[in-house]
């Protein structure tokens, strides 16, 4: 067993001071929205949390590719780590937006292209975890998972322009969205400040939670190597 | 505000503790099967 890396240890410390930081901005700097009130402030985080999300599946893609071409195990370990911490932050952003939206739209869930869509992105992760459970053979289970995840990836840049390209209700933060968008608001020099605050701690979090599962992966990859040597 | 938030709060939460205790369980795993490899020599 490896021990933490000193870096590691530095990147926890570092990760926990900012994210102090982004929950006092949230709450203390952060200006309170004149239309929706205090369940705005759940935006910050709502938004960092699906980033979060769409940046672990895109890590688990390019992770597939190079497993492919590579065939080395610590790409399906990288794969497999980013598509499991993705799926628990995007689960995050959904609950959070439900909630959200319950302030905003006056319910919790309405079946809007974006929420339709990011709904089926989380349930094809989930998926992911299936047919990896199903599959015994250690070379087997990493490349078909690569290719699942590749093609998966696909469900995630259609989720992020599905606001801008059907007609939602979901607000678009970056750039113009539909007439009909509910929940929108011009952000404050503050709010933004704070929002993109949020988006690069939580790229912090996403790193320093990255690190840990893929050692908590090696040391499985282990645990499945001893029992296979002791058993033979 | 407090709805949304403590399910943020709470779920990354469950999930730390998850990953603490998974490495601590795959430490003893290794722990044993370690011993087993070493009493089959």
């Amino acid at each position: 067993m490896q021990p933490k890396p000193r870096l590691l240890t530095i990147l926890d410390i570092v990760t926990i001071i900012l994210f102090i930081a982004a929950v006092g901005m949230v709450f203390f700097y952060a200006p309170m929205e004149a239309v929706m009130g205090q369940v705005q402030r759940v935006f910050y985080f709502h938004v960092a949390n699906a980033w979060v999300g769409m940046l672990g599946f895109m890590v688990a893609a390019i992770s597939g590719v190079t497993y492919l071409l590579k065939g080395d195990h610590k790409w399906d370990i990288i794969g497999l780590a980013a598509i499991e911490i993705s799926f628990v932050f995007f689960f995050i952003a959904i609950i959070s937006g439900s909630i959200w939206a319950r302030g905003s739209w006056g319910t919790w869930w309405t079946w809007d292209p974006r929420l339709t869509s990011a709904a089926i992105v989380e349930l094809l992760y989930a998926a992911y975890f299936l047919l990896r459970q199903g599959l015994e053979e250690p070379d087997q289970r990493a490349r078909i998972g690569a290719i699942y995840a590749i093609l998966s990836f696909i469900s995630v840049p259609l989720t992020f322009i599905s606001i801008r390209i059907f007609r939602t209700i979901h607000p678009v933060i970056i750039g113009s969205g539909a007439a009909g968008a509910e929940g929108s608001f011009d952000m404050s020099t503050k709010m933004l400040q704070t929002f993109i605050f949020s988006l690069i701690v939580f790229s912090f979090v996403f790193a320093d939670l990255l690190w840990h599962r893929i050692r908590l992966g090696r040391l499985a990859e282990m645990a499945e190597n001893l029992r296979l040597k002791v058993l033979s | 505000m407090i709805a949304g938030y403590t399910v943020i709060f709470g779920i990354m939460l469950v999930y730390i503790i998850s990953l603490i205790i998974r490495r601590s369980n795959l430490k003893r795993t290794v722990s044993t099967l370690s011993d087993l490899e070493g009493e089959k020599k």
